[in-house]
């Protein structure tokens, strides 16, 4: 039960006079998932790929990387890039490279368990045509293989989104950042809890809306079974 | 040298475990060779190393004069030669049928995407399952899926076609469609080497009969032949074992 001393309707009208101002941060925050997201599969791909079919010193190099970007906090991983390495002074870029990375050592376990999930058969029938063994890969495996992604890549996805919050840490004008700005201002503290109800409702509106758009693309792309089998 | 098939005393161990124990045999063009033999006793290693998905410890093996075994040799060349047919069909799950006898045209040989479906579809229309051609895998009964398999072989237009136990993983009622298909094929020339059991396919349509045990030919010859007159003991009691298993069928 919220008091309803809490819940009062000149905070609320403060929340909606300065909406745009959180639209804006709702900008940001998509924006940031995005170049995250993106990011995260171009580098996590190829590293499960590499974890599956590589070997020496890459292998292991991509397997040392994955463990120790999943083992570090993402808030300790975006403020020894922004503070202590400064790899930019663009929060955003800043920002984009923390998630992106963290997210591509999860997105290779994503790939990986997929890629290894499709039976060796599936490349002897193709190698049994003299394809080659990047060719069995390529044409037979990896098609197989990110469909089998998209419900791990889902989960990915949303936590991306959700974690893209974080970049307050550094300063970023995302939409919790955006939030807190509203609520901080002097005499609007008794806003807080409408302000952050505000931005959850979005955040969740954003999740709900990514989500049943991956499972529209699962649905798509599902390799169709009758019942004979 | 005239052989389309030499297979030279060839040897495979896994660790310890020797599975092919000096194999040799030849085949010429349109034989339809079977080999039969125990559980284990090396049928299917011996198919798997004439197409190199399984390669030999020591010996030679010949395609066409050709020796296939050295370490020079172009596997994807070789393979393009030498279809091969599986147990679990091993049909790509995302492709259609007509797709996936195309990929390999498309890929290894480098057909346009016009000339691929008119193979494929020669194909499918030879196992009868044109009808079927924009259905996937898991739309086919397994029957189906094995005459697709049949058909991805042979639109590579191979010398010659190895079958791992094509029937095996059959419901029974679905045997009889796919050893019609393999008839088919021999009885148009195609050179088939095949590991089976199904004793009514080696009756009418095998040149030879091959009895394996332990990794070891113990006995070769016309099925007819050994079914009448088997000389070794171990063809003996194995064939006796299979009629049996087969309700007297054989």
């Amino acid at each position: 039960m919220i008091p309803s001393v809490v819940l009062q309707a000149n905070d609320w009208a403060f929340v909606f006079a300065n909406a745009d101002y959180l639209l804006g941060g709702t900008v940001v925050t998509v924006g940031l998932t995005i170049t995250s997201i993106l990011l995260g599969f171009l580098a996590g791909f190829p590293a499960g790929a590499i974890e599956v079919y590589g070997d020496g010193y890459l292998q292991s190099a991509v397997r040392t990387a994955g463990v120790v970007l999943r083992g570090t906090p993402i808030l300790v991983i975006m403020m020894l890039l922004f503070f202590v390495v400064s790899i930019s002074s663009s929060a955003f870029v800043v920002a984009t490279v923390g998630l992106g990375l963290r997210s591509a050592a999860y997105q290779s376990q994503i790939f990986r368990g997929a890629l290894q999930s499709v039976d060796e058969g599936q490349i002897e029938a193709a190698r049994s045509v003299g394809m080659s063994h990047r060719q069995a890969i390529g044409y037979v495996v990896v098609p197989q293989a990110l469909r089998r992604s998209v419900p791990g890549f889902q989960n990915e996805f949303t936590i991306v989104l959700k974690d893209t919050s974080i970049a307050i840490a550094i300063g970023l004008s995302e939409l919790l950042t955006r939030g807190q700005d509203l609520f901080l201002q002097g005499g609007h503290s008794t806003a807080t809890l409408e302000v952050i109800l505000f931005i959850s409702g979005i955040y969740f509106v954003l999740t709900f809306v990514t989500n049943r758009g991956l499972d529209r693309l699962d649905d798509i792309y599902a390799i169709p079974s009758g019942e004979n089998q | 040298m005239s052989d389309l098939l030499r297979v030279d005393d060839v040897h495979k161990s896994y660790g310890d475990e020797e599975v092919l124990k000096g194999i040799s045999f030849e085949m010429d063009r349109g034989d339809v060779d079977v080999l039969v033999g125990p559980s284990g006793s090396g049928k299917s290693t011996m198919l798997r190393c004439i197409n190199r998905l399984t390669e030999i410890d020591s010996g030679e093996i010949y395609l066409d004069g050709e020796n296939v075994t050295t370490p020079d040799t172009d596997v994807n060349a070789l393979r393009r030669n030498v279809g091969m047919v599986f147990q679990d069909f091993n049909l790509f799950a995302h492709l259609t049928a007509r797709k996936n006898v195309t990929l390999g045209l498309r890929k290894v040989k480098g057909l346009d995407k016009a000339e691929a479906r008119e193979i494929a579809d020669a194909q499918l229309e030879r196992v009868g399952l044109l009808a079927q051609a924009e259905s996937y895998p898991a739309e086919l009964s397994g029957g189906q899926k094995q005459r697709v398999g049949i058909a991805r072989a042979l639109a590579m237009d191979p010398k010659l076609l190895l079958f791992d136990e094509p029937t095996s993983a059959l419901d029974p009622e679905l045997v009889g469609e796919v050893v019609e298909v393999m008839a088919d094929l021999a009885s148009e020339g195609m050179t088939m080497l095949v590991v089976s059991h199904e004793m009514g396919f080696v009756r009418s349509a095998a040149t030879d009969m091959f009895v394996l045990d332990d990794g070891k030919i113990v006995e070769r010859g016309a099925p007819t032949d050994l079914f009448e007159n088997p000389e070794h003991e171990r063809t003996k009691s194995f064939l006796q074992g299979l009629n049996s298993a087969h309700g007297g069928d054989g």
